[in-house]
């Protein structure tokens, strides 16, 4: 088990490694685009910061053979710099390395000029997390609960009631699930704030401001687990072992809880463990709409279309593809250690 | 077996024949003459399909999804080539009009809207010239609601009594009047505070204001608030009267200004008090002592402790607060709601305040500040104009009203035209609708124009078709004094026959702002995201099918790659994999295809690779291969046909899963633009969610109804033609 687990780690770790510097690439092959600030200091501030990085060169004329000029800059002093990037496969050792040693992911150049795009995204991870954990809390066993009420109910109408709802539910974009609820709960009753309160307002405003996005979120989830929760219970019911249980005399509740919720439970909990990997990741659409100041909006926010800032983009992206990652990771380890029949991708 | 038989059957066969009781007809075959294989069978054979089919037909929801994808399926076809409506050039006459089915005044889908408690600006009223004038028509700003609409329905006039929404504020509470902005991540409204005169500089594209205290010419910087105010474009600011209860002498108002500092890491509202509180009988006259008395804004700010020498806020504001220094608890009744006027988005409406929540501030503020007062450094509360954090109230006597509105009525009923062009009548007249004589004349005596009055005339002839309603006077006709051009004014017209059409028109799912037939817009918008899922759906399935055909088929190092390869693509998130695609290629539909068929292959591959490896050591696979089938004919052949039923099961979700995607990545604007998707449709009208929230609702409803139909429809398939499930429930 040790083995293996390890296996996959470094595999995921390579797989994280290759996807990052592709994506490095491909951001960075894109036109380069400067800082973006009013303040010459902040400017002059971000270049020389760059330049120290090793992403910039800073020449005191014109050398039109360097490529692409950033900015030019008369300092106080009276001094000309000349910004030039350098070469990117220059600069993706030099990322490389500033990862390593200064845990440096590259600066902002627009949504906060010259910070540290890690900073960035740890200002925002805790308001996506918040709402996210929120979701998964309630979620998770409203979910399973609602599996199970289905599983033990087959083909009857309480079955066909939940099973129809999730189905609706489920297939609904959850932009049009969050829009309909604004509209409802917002606009119509006036009960929530509409869009995500400022750090000012009343602890009221925003403990109620959770509503809508964990509502939103749930929705989608809660559906999720209890088709995964029902379809898991229903092919245990009918199993063999289950039989055979009851025919040694146990009734059916004892039945139900030691062999059938034992043995559903198998595929369900690592996606459970998933899905706590997953509150690291902010929704990109709930977070846009409901302008919560988190890491998904942050990735829309970076990715403006007049002013990108594809360094923060690409820690974003970082994030998300990392997140994935490690749930899967998550989910195949913790299936191989709930059941050791199961070991994904081990040698046969 | 079957030697043994004959073996002993030989041996037996000496006996028999001596025996008389068994003669040698016996041995005659019963049906050697028949030919029994060529009997048909008495029950027919069932094919796959026929199979598929029956157990489809057994499962109820699917037929009906079924039946409601065919049903929105056609619609998207037909809809948009049968409506004659043009959706792609702009009709501000048909602007916002509601859905409508029936006729109005079945208050159900027939284009009119309830409005309730609707912020109203009476001076805005036109014939509303006294007090009972106003309390009968009540029209809300005329900018939102075209004054010549007709408003049926409940009245409510909150004032004089001011029971609804009047809210206290006590002893130490606050009230603050301001303009306040936020920085919300566009870069827009602070243009507004575009000025040379006071060094407050601020670009449109600046995120930062700016104050610059480093004069160059050391002129002082003077700012007033009602300089503030006017640059701020706080509308309606002058002439109204601001008047806070008239026992509410004690109450004392300064200048603030308001920004955002971190302490601690967290953002804090920080504010600097610009003038001593003074004494104030009502705000009005206190804003006017304070314009009288010149304050050095930029200085005071520089030179505040609180403001730690810096020179750039993101988020600021002025205000004027009111402190209430009396014991006991005031209404504060609201006089009149303002709005700002934003000069990015170049729209002079008023913005509409609904339901405006004035939170009981004595209250709360009272026990916040109790309880510490340190940990609130603010003292005075907003007045939230309903929902959006950009809108303010100041204190003022708002008047709410309810009504039915008709958008059609209003846009496309009867009203009369300030201006009128000549040739509109001169082609009316060609079409003999009317007949009029208006000739200008020049007097001998003045040397200037005039109308001539005796020849002038003017007669409907075809009352149904002509626009003009009422025959127009000698009034409705002026004359330029110099150069005898006539012009047209308050003409009353019938606004639908102005605009070409026969009859009143109906728009099914309403008209958005540049007037687009959402029917027929949304329709389109279906088409094409079917059109984008179907054929993504084609290519991914091709591919993936191919892809995981070699990589399951060949096994080994090739396999080994493959696999790598889609471990990575697969890692990736789609989002991430669709942005850079769309920002490396630009958006457009083959690169928005492309982009979605970029990860979308890769469930296909995988069920391909399993089912390819399950059955490529089959027997009749290697029997095959004995007699000499290449690789080709293998998987072509053989391997595929029975590794397909599972492929196919697998895939069938994934043209809803496209259609999802795309109206996704173009809802959060990374996608499509210009196209018509639903996505699209629904990204454009995000904001009209508040005012006209049909355009959201319709095409939501169409996007959901087909997701839902898609997915209901997609299961039943799959459990159809799913191969394990054959000949399930017979």
């Amino acid at each position: 088990m040790l083995k293996y687990s390890l296996k996959r780690i470094l595999l995921a770790f390579i797989t994280a490694f290759i996807i990052l510097t592709m994506t490095f690439f491909l951001v960075k092959s894109l036109p380069p685009t400067g800082v973006i600030s009013p303040s010459e200091n902040v400017r002059m501030a971000y270049y020389l910061d760059q330049v120290a990085l090793g992403y910039v060169t800073d020449r005191s004329e014109l050398t039109p053979s360097l490529g692409k000029l950033l900015e030019h800059i008369k300092d106080s002093a009276g001094v000309d710099h000349y910004f030039y990037q350098t070469p990117i496969i220059h600069q993706y050792f030099r990322w490389l390395g500033n990862i390593v040693t200064k845990w440096d992911w590259g600066r902002s150049t627009v949504i906060e000029p010259n910070t540290s795009a890690i900073i960035i995204i740890g200002t925002r991870l805790p308001v996506s997390i918040s709402v996210n954990i929120i979701s998964v809390l309630i979620s998770v066993p409203l979910g399973i609960a609602l599996g199970i009420l289905a599983g033990l109910k087959k083909n009857t109408w309480v079955d066909h009631t939940i099973s129809t709802l999730v189905m609706v539910f489920i297939s609904i974009p959850s932009f049009v699930v969050i829009t309909l609820l604004i509209y409802w709960l917002a606009y119509q009753t006036g009960w929530l704030p509409s869009t995500w309160p400022t750090p000012d307002q009343s602890t009221k405003t925003r403990v109620l401001a959770y509503v809508i996005p964990v509502l939103s979120l749930s929705f989608g989830s809660i559906c999720g687990y209890t088709r995964f929760v029902r379809a898991e219970l229903c092919e245990v019911m009918s199993s063999e072992y289950l039989l055979l249980a009851r025919t040694k005399g146990l009734t059916k509740n004892q039945a139900i809880v030691r062999h059938a919720l034992r043995n559903a439970f198998v595929p369900i909990l690592p996606s459970v463990l998933a899905e706590f990997i997953g509150i690291f990741g902010g929704s990109m659409i709930l977070e846009s709409i409901y302008s919560i100041p988190g890491i998904g909006s942050l990735y829309i926010k970076a990715l403006n279309q007049a002013n990108p800032d594809y360094n923060v983009l690409m820690v974003d992206m970082a994030i998300f593809t990392t997140i994935g990652l490690l749930a899967g990771i998550l989910l195949d380890l913790s299936y191989g250690f709930l059941d050791p029949r199961i070991r994904m991708g081990e040698k046969r | 077996m079957k030697n043994d038989k004959d073996f002993e059957l030989k041996n037996n066969l000496p006996e028999v024949v001596n025996d008389p009781e068994i003669c040698e007809e016996d041995f005659k075959l019963v049906d050697a003459d028949e030919r029994v294989h060529e009997q048909k069978f008495s029950t027919k054979p069932t094919t796959f399909l026929k199979d598929s089919m029956k157990r489809f037909s057994k499962n109820k929801s699917s037929v009906v999804a079924a039946g409601i994808l065919g049903f929105l399926l056609l619609l998207s076809f037909i809809v948009p080539v049968v409506s004659t409506a043009d959706v792609s050039t702009s009709h501000p006459e048909l602007r916002y009009l509601e859905p409508k089915l029936f006729n109005a005044g079945t208050g159900f889908w027939d284009g009119t809207k309830k409005w309730s408690n609707i912020a109203t600006d009476t001076s805005l009223m036109p014939d509303a010239s006294t007090d009972e004038d106003k309390e009968k028509y009540w029209f809300p700003s005329p900018v939102d609601f075209k004054a010549n609409g007709i408003i049926k329905g409940s009245k409510k006039f909150s004032a004089p009594t001011y029971t609804s929404k009047a809210s206290e504020y006590g002893k130490d509470g606050y009230m603050q009047i301001g303009y306040y902005d936020t920085f919300t991540g566009d870069y827009i409204s602070f243009s507004t505070f575009e000025t040379d005169d006071f060094n407050v500089k601020v670009k449109d594209t600046d995120p930062s204001f700016e104050l610059d205290v480093s004069d160059p010419e050391n002129k002082p910087t003077w700012l007033t608030v009602f300089d503030v105010y006017d640059e701020a474009k706080l509308k309606t600011l002058e002439g109204n009267s601001y008047s806070i209860p008239e026992n509410y002498e004690q109450g004392e108002c300064a200048l603030f200004f308001n920004f955002y500092k971190t302490v601690d890491g967290k953002q804090v509202l920080a504010s600097v008090q610009l003038t001593e509180y003074a004494s104030v009988h009502n705000i009005g006259s206190a804003i006017d002592s304070l314009k009288q008395e010149k304050i050095n804004i930029a200085k005071i700010i520089a030179e505040s402790p609180e403001v730690e020498g810096r020179t750039s806020f993101d988020v600021v504001s002025f205000s004027v607060r009111i402190k209430n220094l009396d014991n006991k608890a005031h209404t504060c009744v609201l006089l009149k709601s303002i709005g700002f006027e934003s000069e990015s988005t170049n729209t002079s409406t008023l913005r509409i305040f609904r339901n405006i929540s004035m939170s009981d501030a004595t209250q709360e503020m009272m026990q916040a500040y109790q309880t510490d007062s340190s940990k609130y450094n603010y003292k005075y509360w907003f007045c939230d104009g309903g929902n959006s954090s950009v809108r303010k109230l100041y204190m003022g006597k708002v008047i709410y009203c309810s009504f039915t509105y008709d958008s059609y009525e209003a846009m496309l009923g009867s009203f009369s035209l300030d201006t009128f062009a000549i040739s509109k009548l001169e082609q009316y007249y060609r079409n003999k609708y009317i007949d009029y004589l208006a000739v200008s004349t020049l007097d001998p005596v003045t040397h200037k124009y005039k109308l001539d009055e005796n020849s002038f005339r003017f007669t409907i002839l075809n009352a149904k078709k002509c626009p003009i309603r009422e025959a127009l006077t000698k009034d409705n006709f002026k004359v330029n004094e110099d150069n005898g051009e006539i012009r047209c004014i308050n003409v009353p017209i019938t606004g639908y026959k102005y605009y070409g059409y026969s009859s009143m028109p109906k728009f099914l799912f309403g008209t958005d702002k540049t007037g687009r037939d959402m029917l027929k817009y949304v329709f389109e918008g279906l088409r094409f995201s079917l059109v984008l899922g179907i054929l993504t759906f084609l290519v991914c399935f091709l591919f993936g099918l191919v892809y995981g055909a070699i990589s399951g088929y060949f096994g080994g190092t090739v396999d080994l790659v493959m696999e790598r390869f889609t471990d990575i693509l697969s890692g990736v998130p789609w989002i991430v994999v669709m942005t850079l695609v769309v920002i490396h290629l630009g958006s457009n539909f083959w690169t928005f295809a492309l982009a979605l068929c970029l990860t979308g292959w890769i469930g296909t591959a995988s069920t391909t690779r399993t089912q390819f490896y399950r059955f490529r050591g089959r027997e009749y696979v290697l029997a095959s291969r004995t007699l000499g089938a290449n690789d080709a004919r293998l998987i072509a052949r053989h391997i595929l046909p029975n590794a397909m039923g599972t492929i196919v099961t697998g895939a069938v979700l994934m043209i809803p899963s496209v259609i999802f995607s795309e109206a996704t990545i173009s809802y959060l604007g990374l996608g499509l633009r210009n196209l018509p998707s639903l996505g699209v449709i629904l990204s454009r009208n995000q904001a009209e969610l508040m005012n006209n929230p049909h355009l959201l609702l319709f095409p939501a409803m169409v996007i959901a109804l087909l997701m839902i139909s898609f997915n209901l429809f997609g299961n039943g398939l799959r459990d159809a033609i799913n191969p394990s499930l054959k000949g399930e429930g017979e």
